[in-house]
């Protein structure tokens, strides 16, 4: 039984406002990376507009969290979410910034750069993308093990990344990428590297809500 | 690190034959505000009160248990009670000056203790209203009736009655509950500075309150210590699910 009926609903909001942040930036990302491998510009054009409403998630998130905290004065496993949101929200956007820099790329390369495929990029979105969601779901259920499995998966994007260095770069000496599109793709593969990095993070803000210490505690 | 002040171990408490403290073991350090939350009935002012012994004044209380001020156990048989009650001081709900004047009301108790001369009692007096964060707005209308001042002046004048015993603790029973919120504000200030030389307990029904102003918080719950600890902790962190549900609200 709870007396703070009204407190509890916008609690849920909150959270599901964070779930469809994040729901957002997924979207992007694996939207960004297609853009990329397609060459699409026109969708790439359209991935930097839409960055714009993560952005304004993000500010109405910032916002609703300061009211609670004004209104409300939490302690405990209601401040640490909260506190938690707010940190999570930083990282969520800044995951829309690197699709929007991938999209950018997109604009940047020419149609005439010979594309190198590698598989281990698309796999790197694909880990990516679950990381996210895995952070997320972790979060709504209060779910300490998958957070941690989160974590763990950060060395199989690692992993992808260097492998695709090392392709790139054997390419590179044998003369079998263009070499503008070899730089394109190491920076994209970075951006994800990156993201992934993000992703650890969510899972260590669940973490923190949970039992009240950072990892590095 | 802080000394102890007082030992509590295995504290009980009867009204007749309603327990309403059950084994309570904890500790209250010099130069340290403690408070105790919990909901209504749940013990602490009855706690509180056994700290001065004025649970002494209720019929049929029957206490077991240690309570240990500077090694010395308060409840046993010739233990000197108004010496304690002068070194634990308090501070009730309701500001309660005597009826004459401001200077008299703080003078009261050294005066009863025979201390005559004019010039010592003046010091008591300044030092005392200085210390209560109170001197300024009655230095110069000490003659003056007490129950002319506000509520939040008289619980200041209160404060500084009990400073001029030159207590060592001073036990605080929801001193800001009959306040408004700028006194409250000013009491939880001068609770601040008072710290640097007192222990002070404080009963408060305000969550917010005791997570601003207590270095330590022990939150009861039917008659029992459920949990203690650094107030950053209890707040942050409590161990107990008990403890989280009441302080974040959801306790019914």
């Amino acid at each position: 039984m709870t007396n703070r009926t009204h407190f509890d609903q916008e609690l849920e909001s909150l959270k599901l406002s964070l779930i469809q942040m994040g729901d957002l930036v997924i979207k992007n990302i694996h939207l960004s990376l297609k853009s990329f491998l397609d060459m699409d510009s026109d969708l790439a054009e359209s991935l930097i507009k839409a960055d714009k409403e993560v952005n304004d998630s993000e500010y109405a998130i910032e916002k609703e969290c300061m009211r609670i905290i004004l209104r409300e004065q939490p302690v405990a496993r209601d401040l640490r979410l909260i506190t938690s949101i707010l940190k999570m929200i930083t990282d969520l956007e800044r995951i829309g910034d690197h699709a929007v820099d991938i999209s950018k790329l997109t604009i940047f390369m020419e149609k005439s750069n010979e594309p190198f495929h590698v598989k281990e990029i698309n796999h790197m979105v694909e880990v990516s993308e679950k990381m996210i969601k895995m952070a997320l779901e972790s979060f709504v259920n209060h779910d300490l093990d998958l957070a941690e499995k989160v974590i763990e998966k950060d060395d199989i994007v690692d992993k992808d990344f260097y492998t695709i260095r090392g392709l790139v770069a054997d390419a590179i000496r044998e003369s079998h990428i263009d070499a503008d599109y070899a730089i394109y793709l190491m920076m994209v593969a970075k951006y994800l590297e990156r993201i992934g990095d993000h992703a650890v993070n969510l899972a260590e803000w669940v973490i923190f809500s949970i039992l009240g210490k950072h990892v590095s505690d | 690190m802080s000394q102890d002040v007082f030992k509590i171990q295995g504290l009980n408490l009867w009204y007749d034959d309603f327990q309403a403290l059950k084994g309570i073991d904890m500790f209250i350090k010099q130069n340290e505000v403690t408070a105790l939350i919990g909901p209504s009935g749940c013990g602490k002012s009855t706690f509180l009160r056994c700290l001065n012994r004025m649970n002494d004044l209720i019929d049929d209380v029957k206490i077991d248990g240690q309570v240990v001020y500077h090694n010395q156990h308060i409840y046993q048989k010739n233990y000197d009670v108004i010496n304690l009650r002068t070194k634990v001081g308090m501070v009730f709900q309701k500001p309660n000056p005597f009826p004459m004047s401001i200077y008299d009301n703080v003078a009261y108790g050294p005066r009863c203790q025979g201390l005559k001369n004019k010039e010592q009692l003046n010091e008591i007096v300044e030092s005392s209203l200085k210390k209560a964060a109170l001197w300024k707005e009655v230095k110069d209308r000490l003659k003056e009736s007490a129950m002319e001042l506000s509520g939040g002046q008289q619980q200041r004048l209160c404060i500084a009655r009990a400073i001029a015993m030159e207590p060592e603790v001073i036990l605080m029973d929801e001193p800001t509950s009959a306040l408004d919120p700028i006194a409250t504000l000013k009491i939880e200030e001068l609770i601040n500075d008072l710290k640097e030389n007192y222990a002070i307990v404080i009963v408060t029904h305000s969550m917010q309150q005791a997570a601003r102003i207590s270095d330590k918080t022990a939150f009861f719950l039917m008659g029992e210590l459920i949990e203690f600890g650094d107030t950053d902790f209890i707040f942050s962190t409590p161990k107990h699910e008990q403890t989280e549900n009441y302080i974040t609200g959801r306790f019914g």
